[in-house]
């Protein structure tokens, strides 16, 4: 694919590449541009593949993917499986607390964990250096989940939507990047509204939020995804079923495919137990399409900037 | 109001122009005494009979009962296997999943073509944002011995007589772990070498060509020199998540089957903890695992700094 675009000089990139690169391409450059190619294309088959193959399993009729040998195309092209997926009431049901814990999760998340990175991203602050190790102190250490556990019991947090949201405000990881970001908005802009008496609550929400748009939405980018993926507090903290998220239900129908797949191995069951799995498999297959694809529509927009996020976090971690 | 120009030098002073702020830091660390701080005490369950039936106040109240938990762990005949299975499947990670990424960036250096690089690029970090649910669904689906795709094509390659059985062998399982974790990390990792190397001052690289370096040696002689620190730090920063072991790992992809190589310290004291209640018991195996954690990135670090120089505390 390289040596295409370089053949071809209309395109702006080919022109680039040649102003950089206007030696001969030596018998090394030839070996070389091709392994690194192959392996790359190789690298994107085996990253996408697997996706693009529960997609086509998810438009196939679910009888006929029993058959083997849909994997390229759905043969029998069907939305079957997510009208039955999505009519089922627990599941539609399961969707909307999925949502609405991502909603609520990441903004209560952004809104805290900016605002502990604005006042700590002042230089002149009092105890600075306090504050930081106070809360960096807990990035490194932990209490584990059992004396968590117990926390969120005592808070009466247990069995109530809360629990999604309330622990999981504070990413200490998280404010560090933003912390950075603050740092660099210049002191000048806040002064203007300063000068108009202004206070520091009024200017973080009227200057220094909308200049962050970018390392907020990287922020909240990595809060969604968490809230959107995650099960195990939905296992542990909560029983109730109708505050269970999407991906406890999919946790659930991974299990049953697994248990499937395991008696069809052990050899007790036959072919009725293969028939039965098919239309747990093409529902399997459909709620994984429903669970990937909001990730899938939001982060290759957001990837210039969370690249950034990572480095700053790293630098400073 | 937080005026930089006009510093005054008294602290009241100081101190009631930056009250707002100060509001906010204090919450924020009402909030982490919640629930990071009174956890990290609750830590000494370890060594007390305690009930969870006396909430956080019992972590104060129980009985101290000494090492009793601790011993008990070391007595029972599984233990051996969970620390085994956590050990050799760290160590496998660090082995393969920790240079590949580097390797990975440095390929992609190579690629010349910028949209096809950030094809790759985009394509890799996809697994990172997925949940080890999906993971484990994709590997139901690809591994499965009933028309599963990597098992169809190594019949139809004519590798296999039989279909492998790669999720419900235990045998198979540290190869299964190290592959998933591979798969779903490596783009994502690769991302603080690829900065790195984007960062690497381009003369060095004309100088090298003028010398006659070929591509191979400029990757050996300018790139990786150039990464040292950075890939001393990130394998120092990567040591106590790998022996923390991948939970959501081992809960999805362990199985009854699989289970005497899957089992980790980690998803051990959840069973104990949170399905059978044995909340003292189980925390006390967990403050094992975080004492070994924190040993060996303190010991690793001190090394690194004998031995290279770079280190991060």
């Amino acid at each position: 694919m390289s040596d295409l675009s370089v053949a071809l000089p209309k395109t702006i990139h080919a022109d680039t590449v040649r102003k950089k690169r206007r030696r001969i391409r030596t018998r090394e450059d030839w070996v070389m541009d091709t392994v690194v190619t192959i392996v790359m294309i190789i690298v994107i088959i085996m990253t996408v593949y697997p996706f693009y193959y529960i997609t086509i399993q998810a438009f196939n009729n679910g009888m006929d993917s029993t058959l083997g040998g849909v994997y390229f195309y759905p043969r029998r092209p069907t939305l079957d499986n997510f009208i039955t997926l999505l009519s089922d009431a627990s599941w539609g049901h399961a969707l909307l607390v999925s949502i609405a814990r991502t909603v609520l999760g990441t903004f209560l998340g952004v809104l805290v964990t900016s605002a502990v990175a604005y006042a700590l991203s002042f230089e002149n602050i009092l105890f600075r250096g306090i504050y930081y190790k106070i809360y960096i102190f807990t990035m490194y250490f932990g209490g584990g989940i059992i004396p968590f556990y117990a926390v969120i019991r005592t808070l009466g947090l247990i069995n109530t939507f809360w629990v999604y949201v309330i622990p999981g405000m504070l990413g200490v990881y998280y404010m560090l990047i933003l912390v950075n970001f603050f740092q660099s908005i210049p002191k000048s802009l806040y002064e203007s509204a300063w000068l108009d008496g202004a206070g520091d609550i009024s200017v973080f929400f009227r200057i220094a939020l909308p200049l962050s748009k970018a390392s907020l939405a990287t922020v909240a980018l990595f809060y969604a995804v968490g809230q959107w993926n995650s099960w195990m507090d939905s296992v542990y903290y909560v029983t109730k079923p109708e505050l269970r998220p999407m991906a406890y239900m999919m946790m659930q129908i991974v299990n049953k495919f697994a248990s499937a797949e395991a008696v069809t191995n052990a050899q007790t069951m036959g072919y009725a137990a293969s028939a039965m799995e098919s239309t747990t498999t093409s529902l399997q297959m459909a709620a994984m399409v429903t669970g990937v694809v909001p990730i899938l529509m939001v982060y290759p927009f957001l990837q210039k900037y969370f690249v950034k996020g990572v480095m700053i976090g790293s630098v400073k971690g | 109001m937080t005026n930089m120009k006009n510093k005054p030098k008294n602290k009241a002073v100081l101190l009631k122009r930056q009250w707002a702020l100060h509001m906010i830091l204090w919450a924020g660390l009402v909030y982490l005494l919640i629930f990071a701080y009174i956890p990290m005490v609750g830590i000494i369950i370890a060594f007390k009979e305690y009930k969870l039936s006396s909430g956080v106040m019992g972590f104060f109240t129980s009985r101290w009962v000494g090492l009793k938990w601790f011993k008990e762990f070391f007595a029972s005949p599984l233990s051996g296997m969970y620390i085994r299975n956590t050990i050799v499947l760290s160590a496998l990670k660090l082995l393969v999943c920790f240079p590949v990424p580097i390797l990975f960036a440095l390929m992609l250096n190579e690629v010349r073509s910028g949209k096809f690089k950030k094809l790759v690029q985009t394509a890799s970090y996809l697994p990172h944002f997925i949940s080890w649910i999906i993971v484990s669904g994709l590997c139901f689906n690809m591994f499965s011995s009933v028309n599963g795709v990597v098992n169809e094509l190594l019949l139809k390659g004519g590798l296999i007589d039989t279909p492998l059985s790669i999720l419900y062998d235990g045998k198979q399982y540290w190869g299964l772990a190290v592959g998933t974790e591979m798969w779903k990390e490596m783009g994502w990792n690769a991302i603080i070498y690829i900065a790195a190397i984007s960062g690497i001052d381009s003369t060095l690289y004309e100088a090298a060509e003028i010398d006659g370096a070929s591509r191979l040696q400029r990757i050996r002689y300018v790139t990786l020199p150039s990464l040292k620190d950075i890939i001393v730090i990130m394998f120092i920063l990567s040591l106590g998540g790998l022996v923390n072991g991948n939970l959501d790992q081992a809960m999805m992809l362990g199985n009854t089957i699989n289970r005497d190589y899957s089992e980790i310290i980690n998803s051990y004291v959840l069973k104990i903890g949170m399905a059978n209640f044995r909340f003292d018991y189980a925390a006390a195996v967990g403050l094992m695992q975080s004492l070994i954690s924190v040993a060996l990135v303190f010991s690793t670090n001190a090394l690194s700094r004998k031995a290279t120089g770079a280190a991060i505390y």
